[in-house]
C-alpha cells in the first residue's frame, strides 16, 4: 500500500502528521504557558473568563459531521485568530515587564511560532485539496474579528488568559482533526465521514 | 636654464596645489585622480587604472598625460602598459591582478628629472565567496524546553577578502532572522526552534567580489534533535537472583517525541558491556527490567535514548548506576587436592587437604562455611566424619589407607554440589605421557598425552624452585577430557617444577613432572670457577652450580675460557652436570687466566677471572732430583762415619787426647808443693808477645839443616809432616807450650782461628829465643832452661852421639806413644788441651819449619799414621822431647831441680808417660 501511496497522499499523510505532533506540542507547551501566565500576571487559575471576542470556539456541535475542507478551514481561522491575539499579548506583556520577564515573553513568542506553523500546515493541507485559501486581510474584512478594543490592564490579562484557554482546547480539537484527516479514506475529506468519537 | 626654471615652478605650483587650502574641496586639491577609486579585484583577472590630469595643472605646469609614470608600491609600471588617451588620461592596464600591490600611484616625470606624485590609490585584490558546502544541522536539548539547532559548513576557500556568512532559514511564509557566526565562519547556533515544521536553512556567503549561497537543506528541526540522556537513572534489586530493574527520566515530553532506549551493563571490574537487546528497549518508557544476570554480582548501567523512528542523534550516555543482584546457592563444589606428608610414618598419613574458593559467579553469594566430609573406603563399618571448616584447607591424620572426601560449600541461601576427592592408598595407576611445556605470552601451556585409561580429572600442581625456600605449591584441575591447560601467574626467568597426576574414578596415577620456564635470560652470574689442584701440564678446576634463581633457564652448558698472559684464549665446552675439569697440555710455570661461562638458551654470563701458576716441575721431579742427592748425601755421611768408625782411635785421640792428670803423678804425689807453687798464669807475665822476635830461629834452622845429614833433619821432617796437616800443637821446640804456653792467654781470645799465623810463629820463635834472654832467672829456668839449653845439649847429643841415637830415641818415643797413649800422653794431652784453641802460633812455626827444611820423608811409626795422628804425635812428640831431654837438663843442671821443681820435675820423673824414655 505504501508504494501505490500517491506523493500527494504522502504529503498529506506527512503534514497531518507534523500538524499532530505540532498541536500535541502546542498545547503542552499552551498549558506550561498557561501556568506560568497565571503565575506571572497575579491571576487566579480557576478564574472563569469569557469568550475571547474574535476567537471561533473549539467546542461545536456535530463535530464528527464536519467535512476535512470545513475542519482546515475553522481550524486556519481560529489560529490566524490566535496569531493576532497572541502577537498583540506578546506586544502588551513587552509594554508591560520590558525585560524583566523574559521567560514568558520567550515562551509566548515560541507559541506563536507553533501557532503560525499550525497555520502553515492547515494552509498546505487546503493547497493540497485544491482549496482556495481565504485571505487574511479579506478575511479580517468579511469575517475576522473586528479591530480589538482598547482594554485595561486586567482586562489584557484576562483577555490573555482566556486566549491561552481557548488555544489549549483547540489544540486538542486540532489534533483530532488532523487524524481524522489523516484517514486514508478521500471520502472523508469531502463527505461527512461516520461518527467518531473524538 | 628656462626649462629648469620652469620646472621648479611647476614643482612650487604643485605643492601650492596640495597644501593650499580650498574652500569647496578641502585642504588638498589635487592635480589629477585615478579612477577607479580603490578598487576591489578579483584575483587573476585584468585591470585598468586611468589618471585623468587637471586642466587647471595643465595650463600653470606644463603637465601632459604623456609624462605621467606608474608605480606600484614605488616600483615602477612597464610603460608597455601605459596608454595616453588623450593630453589629459593616461591609462595603465595589468593583465593579472596578482601582479598588483598596493598602492598604484599615478606620477609626472617633470622635464625628465623630477618626479611628482599626482594620486594613489589602494588595490585589494581576492576572491569571490565559493558556495558553502556540506551543511549540516543537529538540534541539541539543552534543557527540557529549550533545543539549540547548530548548523556548520565548509565555507570553501580562503577569499582574502572580508566574506560575510549568514544562516538564514525560514518558512515558507516566514523568514526568521538570520543567524550570524561569531568568530568563525563554519557555524552557526540557533535558539528559537520550532518543530513540526519543514524548516530551509541555508547559508550567504557575501564579499565585496560576490554573494554564495549553499544548498538549501529543507528540515523539521525535530527529526536532527540530540536529546538529553535519561535522567534520575535508578537500579532496584527483584526477587529474583538473576534480575535487576532499571528505572529512569525522560527529559523531554511525549507531546515532542516519543523515544526509544539502550540499555548497557557490565560486572563492576569488567571492562566490557552488554547491551540491551535494541528490539527490547524500542517503545517508550521509564523502566526496564534486565535478565540472565549473576546472583550476587554488581553491575554497572547506563541508558540512553532517541526519537522512536530512528531520526535524530543518540543522546550520550547517562551517569552509570550500580545495582547487585540478590544471592544463589552456589553453582558447583569447590575444587579440591590434596597434599599427603608421610613424613612421619608411612603408615600414618597427616592429609593437608586444600581446595579452591570458588569464583564469585560460582559462589552466588558469601561462603559461610564448607563442610569436609571424610569416608573410610576400606573399612566400612568406620563412621563418615565431618567438619565445618571456615578456611580452605584442613588437615586430617589418617592411617594410611583408601579415602573419599566430600566438600560443600554453603552460603545464605543453600549449598553447592559436592566435590569428591578419592585419597587411594597408593598412586599406582598409569601417569600421563610425553608431559611438555610450551610458553604462550604471559601464560605457560602444560600439556600432555592421556594414559589410556579414561581420566576423570587432571590435578596440575606447580611451584617455584627455589635455593632459599620450599617449593610452595600451586595447583588447578583440569577436566579429563583435556590435554593441556595454561597456567597463570608465572613469572618470568623463573623456574617452575610442574607435576601433573590423572585422577581415575578408582585411584590416582603417579604424577609425572617437568621444569620449565616461562621465559629465559641469560645466568645472572657466571660460575666462580677456582682450581683445585695444579701440575706441571695440568691443572684440575672446580666451580659450584649456580643456583636455581641465578641461573635464569636452563644451563646449557658451561664453557671454560683460559689464556696465558699474551697467549690465545682456549676455550672448552663442559657439560652442565659436571663440577670438576681437568686442563690439560698446559706450559709450566706459566702464569694461566681462567674464566667460566654459563649458558641458556637465551645468552651466558661470565664468572670472575681466576689465575694460577702451572708448577716449575712435574710430579715426581723433584723426588728424582732429590732423592738421589739424598741418597748421595748419605752414602758420603756414611762413609764418612764407617771411615770415621774405622779411625775412630785416631779420631778419639785427637779430639778427645789422653791427658795426664798432673794431681795423679808420681811426682804430684811426690812433691806436694808443686801444685802449690805451679803457677802458669805467670807465665804471660813473663813473655809478653811484644818482646818476641823470629829471626834467629829460621836462619839457625836453615843453616844447620845443610849442615845436618839426613838422620839428623828426620826428626825435623817428621815434624814438618805432621805440621802439615795439624793444628793447635806445640813445636817441638817449645816443650814449654806443652807445659806451659806463653800465648795462652792470648789463644783464650783467638779460638777458631786458623793455624797458619805466620806472626805467632814469630811470636812463639821469639818466645823461645827473647824469653831465654829476657826472662829473670827464675823464669828463664822455667821456661828457657827447660827447653833452650835443652835444645843446645840435643844438638849437642847429637853431634856426640851421632843422629841415630836420636832418631832411634824419637822412634821409641813414638812407638810408645802409640801404643800407651792412654796413659803416658794424658799429661801431655791434656795441657796441650788448654792450649788447643790458640796454639796455632806454635803450630805455624811449623810449617815454617816444614817449609825451610824441605823434607817430607816419613820416618818411623810416625809416618803409618794418617796426618792427624801424626800432627798429635809431633805435638807429643815436641812433648816428649822436651820431657825427654829434660832430664839431661837435670843432669846437667842438677842446681836447677830446687829452683824449679815446679814445672819439670814432676814430667821429668813421671811414671807413666816419661818413664820408658
Amino acid at each position: 500500500m505504501a508504494a501505490a501511496e500517491s506523493p500527494s497522499a504522502a504529503l498529506r499523510r506527512d503534514l497531518c502528521s507534523r500538524g499532530i505532533r505540532l498541536a500535541g506540542k502546542m498545547r503542552a507547551d499552551v498549558v506550561d504557558l498557561l501556568d506560568a501566565y497565571v503565575e506571572q500576571q497575579g491571576l487566579d487559575a480557576s478564574a472563569s473568563v469569557a469568550a475571547v471576542e474574535g476567537v471561533p470556539l473549539a467546542a461545536v456541535e456535530r463535530w464528527d459531521e464536519q467535512t476535512g475542507t470545513q475542519r482546515l478551514l475553522e481550524n486556519l481561522a481560529a489560529y490566524r485568530a490566535f496569531r493576532a491575539l497572541l502577537a498583540q499579548m506578546l506586544e502588551e506583556q513587552r509594554e508591560q515587564l520590558g525585560e524583566a520577564d523574559a521567560g514568558l515573553g520567550r515562551a509566548l513568542a515560541a507559541v506563536l511560532l507553533q501557532v503560525s506553523a499550525f497555520a502553515y500546515h492547515l494552509e498546505e493541507l487546503l493547497r493540497l485539496e485544491s482549496r482556495e485559501i481565504p485571505g487574511e486581510e479579506e478575511e479580517e474584512e468579511e469575517d475576522g474579528p473586528p479591530p480589538l478594543p482598547r482594554l485595561s490592564l486586567f482586562e489584557q490579562k484576562l483577555r490573555g488568559l482566556g486566549v491561552l484557554r481557548e488555544l489549549a482546547q483547540w489544540a486538542v480539537r486540532s489534533v483530532r482533526d488532523l487524524r481524522q484527516l489523516a484517514k486514508p479514506s478521500p471520502a472523508a475529506s469531502t463527505a461527512p465521514g461516520l461518527a467518531e468519537s473524538p | 636654464m628656462f626649462s629648469r626654471w620652469s620646472w621648479v615652478a611647476c614643482g612650487f605650483y604643485l605643492v601650492l596645489n596640495i597644501c593650499s587650502p580650498d574652500a569647496s574641496s578641502g585642504l588638498v586639491q589635487s592635480c589629477g585622480h585615478i579612477i577607479p577609486e580603490s578598487p576591489v579585484l578579483a584575483l587573476g583577472s585584468n585591470f585598468t587604472a586611468l589618471c585623468i590630469l587637471n586642466e587647471s595643472c595643465l595650463d600653470f605646469g606644463n603637465i601632459y598625460a604623456s609624462q605621467i609614470i606608474w608605480k606600484i608600491k614605488n616600483r615602477l609600471v612597464p610603460k608597455e602598459q601605459y596608454r595616453e588617451i588623450n593630453r589629459t588620461v593616461s591609462s595603465v592596464t595589468f593583465n593579472d591582478t596578482s601582479s598588483l600591490a598596493t598602492p598604484l600611484t599615478c606620477n609626472i616625470l617633470a622635464d625628465g628629472q623630477m618626479e611628482q606624485n599626482i594620486y594613489g590609490i589602494t588595490v585589494t585584490v581576492g576572491l569571490a565567496p565559493e558556495k558553502p558546502k556540506n551543511l549540516s544541522c543537529i538540534v541539541h536539548q539543552v534543557s527540557r524546553f529549550t533545543y539549540v539547532m547548530t548548523c556548520t559548513w565548509d565555507p570553501g576557500r580562503h577569499t582574502f577578502l572580508d566574506t560575510q556568512f549568514k544562516l538564514r532559514y525560514s518558512w515558507p511564509e516566514e523568514v526568521f532572522p538570520d543567524c550570524i557566526p561569531k568568530d568563525v565562519n563554519n557555524s552557526c547556533s540557533i535558539t528559537d526552534i520550532q518543530f513540526f515544521v519543514n524548516t530551509e536553512i541555508w547559508v550567504e556567503a557575501t564579499n565585496a567580489l560576490g554573494k554564495a549561497e549553499s544548498d538549501r537543506l529543507v528540515v523539521d528541526p525535530i527529526d536532527i534533535v540530540k536529546p538529553l540522556s535519561p535522567q534520575n537513572v535508578s537500579v532496584t534489586s527483584g526477587i529474583l537472583p538473576t534480575v535487576l530493574q532499571l528505572t529512569w527520566e525522560n527529559w523531554i515530553s511525549y507531546a515532542v517525541m516519543t523515544l526509544k532506549f539502550n540499555i548497557r551493563y557490565r560486572i563492576v571490574g569488567d571492562t566490557d558491556w552488554m547491551e540491551v537487546p535494541s528490539e527490547d528497549t524500542a517503545s517508550p518508557r521509564t523502566s526496564f527490567s534486565v535478565q540472565g544476570l549473576r546472583p550476587y554480582t554488581k553491575y554497572i548501567f547506563s541508558i540512553r535514548c532517541m526519537k522512536e523512528d530512528g531520526q535524530g542523534y543518540w543522546s550520550d550516555w547517562s551517569e552509570e548506576k550500580i545495582g547487585t543482584t540478590i544471592e544463589d546457592q552456589p553453582s558447583k563444589g569447590p575444587p579440591i587436592w590434596r597434599i599427603i606428608d608421610t613424613s612421619h610414618s608411612p603408615a600414618f598419613w597427616t592429609v593437608h587437604l586444600i581446595w579452591k574458593a570458588l569464583k564469585p559467579f560460582e559462589a552466588n553469594g558469601v561462603i559461610l562455611q564448607y563442610e569436609v566430609t571424610v569416608r573410610d573406603k576400606s573399612s566400612l563399618s568406620c563412621p563418615v566424619k565431618k567438619y565445618n571448616v571456615t578456611s580452605t584447607n584442613h588437615t586430617l591424620q589418617l592411617p594410611e589407607g583408601t579415602y573419599e572426601v566430600t566438600l560443600v560449600a554453603r552460603n545464605s541461601v543453600g549449598a553447592s554440589p559436592p566435590s569428591v576427592l578419592l585419597i587411594p592408598a597408593s598412586n599406582s595407576k598409569a601417569p600421563v605421557k610425553n608431559l611438555r611445556t610450551l610458553p604462550k605470552h604471559d601464560k605457560l601451556w602444560v600439556g600432555w598425552t592421556a594414559p589410556n585409561s579414561y581420566v576423570l580429572k587432571y590435578v596440575i600442581e606447580w611451584c617455584l624452585v627455589s635455593s632459599s625456600s620450599d617449593c610452595i605449591i600451586e595447583w588447578q584441575i583440569a577436566q579429563g577430557d583435556v590435554q593441556g591447560v595454561d597456567l597463570k601467574g608465572i613469572k618470568p626467568f623463573k623456574c617452575y617444577l610442574i607435576t601433573v597426576y590423572p585422577l581415575y574414578a578408582d585411584g590416582q596415577g603417579s604424577g609425572q613432572s617437568v621444569k620449565a620456564y616461562l621465559k629465559q635470560d641469560r645466568p645472572s652470574k657466571g660460575p666462580t670457577v677456582q682450581t683445585k689442584k695444579v701440575g706441571k701440564a695440568e691443572a684440575v678446576l672446580t666451580w659450584n652450580h649456580l643456583t636455581v634463581e641465578e641461573q635464569n633457564g636452563f644451563i646449557r652448558n658451561y664453557t671454560i675460557l683460559y689464556k696465558t698472559i699474551d697467549g690465545n684464549e682456549t676455550v672448552v665446552t663442559v657439560d652442565p652436570s659436571k663440577t670438576e675439569y681437568t686442563l690439560s697440555s698446559l706450559t709450566s710455570d706459566t702464569l694461566y687466566t681462567v674464566r667460566m661461562m654459563a649458558s641458556t638458551d637465551n645468552g651466558s654470563s661470565t664468572g670472575p677471572d681466576f689465575t694460577f701458576t702451572t708448577q716449575k716441575f712435574g710430579k715426581g721431579e723433584i723426588e728424582a732430583i732429590v732423592v738421589p742427592v739424598c741418597l748421595a748425601f748419605l752414602l758420603i755421611v756414611l762413609l764418612g762415619v764407617l771411615f770415621c768408625f774405622n779411625k775412630r782411635d785416631l779420631i778419639k785421640k785427637h779430639i778427645w787426647p789422653i791427658v795426664p792428670d798432673p794431681s795423679k803423678s808420681n811426682i804430684a804425689q811426690w812433691s806436694p808443693q808443686v801444685p802449690a807453687k805451679h803457677n802458669f798464669n805467670s807465665k804471660d807475665q813473663m813473655y809478653p808477645e811484644g818482646s818476641f822476635t823470629d829471626v834467629s830461629v829460621v836462619e839457625i834452622e836453615a843453616d844447620d839443616k845443610k849442615s845436618f845429614s839426613e838422620q839428623d833433619l828426620k826428626p825435623f821432617d817428621l815434624l814438618k809432616k805432621e805440621k802439615s796437616t795439624s793444628e793447635g800443637h806445640s813445636s817441638g821446640i817449645g816443650g814449654s807450650s806443652c807445659m806451659s804456653s806463653p800465648r795462652q792467654s792470648v789463644s783464650d781470645s783467638d779460638e777458631g782461628e786458623t793455624t797458619q799465623n805466620t806472626s805467632s810463629t814469630v811470636q812463639y820463635s821469639t818466645v823461645v829465643l827473647n824469653g831465654y834472654r829476657d826472662q829473670t832467672p827464675l823464669q828463664v829456668f822455667s821456661r828457657s832452661e827447660s827447653t833452650q839449653p835443652l835444645l843446645d845439649s840435643e844438638e849437642r847429643s847429637e853431634d856426640h852421639s851421632g843422629g841415630a841415637d836420636s832418631t832411634a830415641q824419637r822412634q821409641q818415643y813414638f812407638r810408645q806413644n802409640g801404643q800407651d797413649e792412654t796413659n803416658t800422653d794424658r799429661p801431655c794431652f791434656e795441657r796441650t788441651k788448654q792450649i788447643t784453641h790458640a796454639d796455632e802460633g806454635d803450630l805455624v812455626g811449623f810449617v815454617q819449619l816444614q817449609i825451610s827444611g824441605q823434607s817430607s820423608q816419613p820416618l818411623g811409626l810416625g809416618m803409618e799414621k794418617n796426618t792427624q795422628e801424626a800432627a798429635l804425635s809431633s805435638v807429643l812428640q815436641t812433648c816428649t822431647e822436651g820431657q825427654t831431654v829434660r832430664p839431661g837438663t837435670v843432669e846437667e843442671n842438677p842446681l836447677s831441680v830446687d829452683e824449679m821443681p815446679k814445672s819439670y820435675l814432676p814430667q821429668t820423673v813421671r811414671q807413666g808417660g816419661y818413664m820408658p824414655q
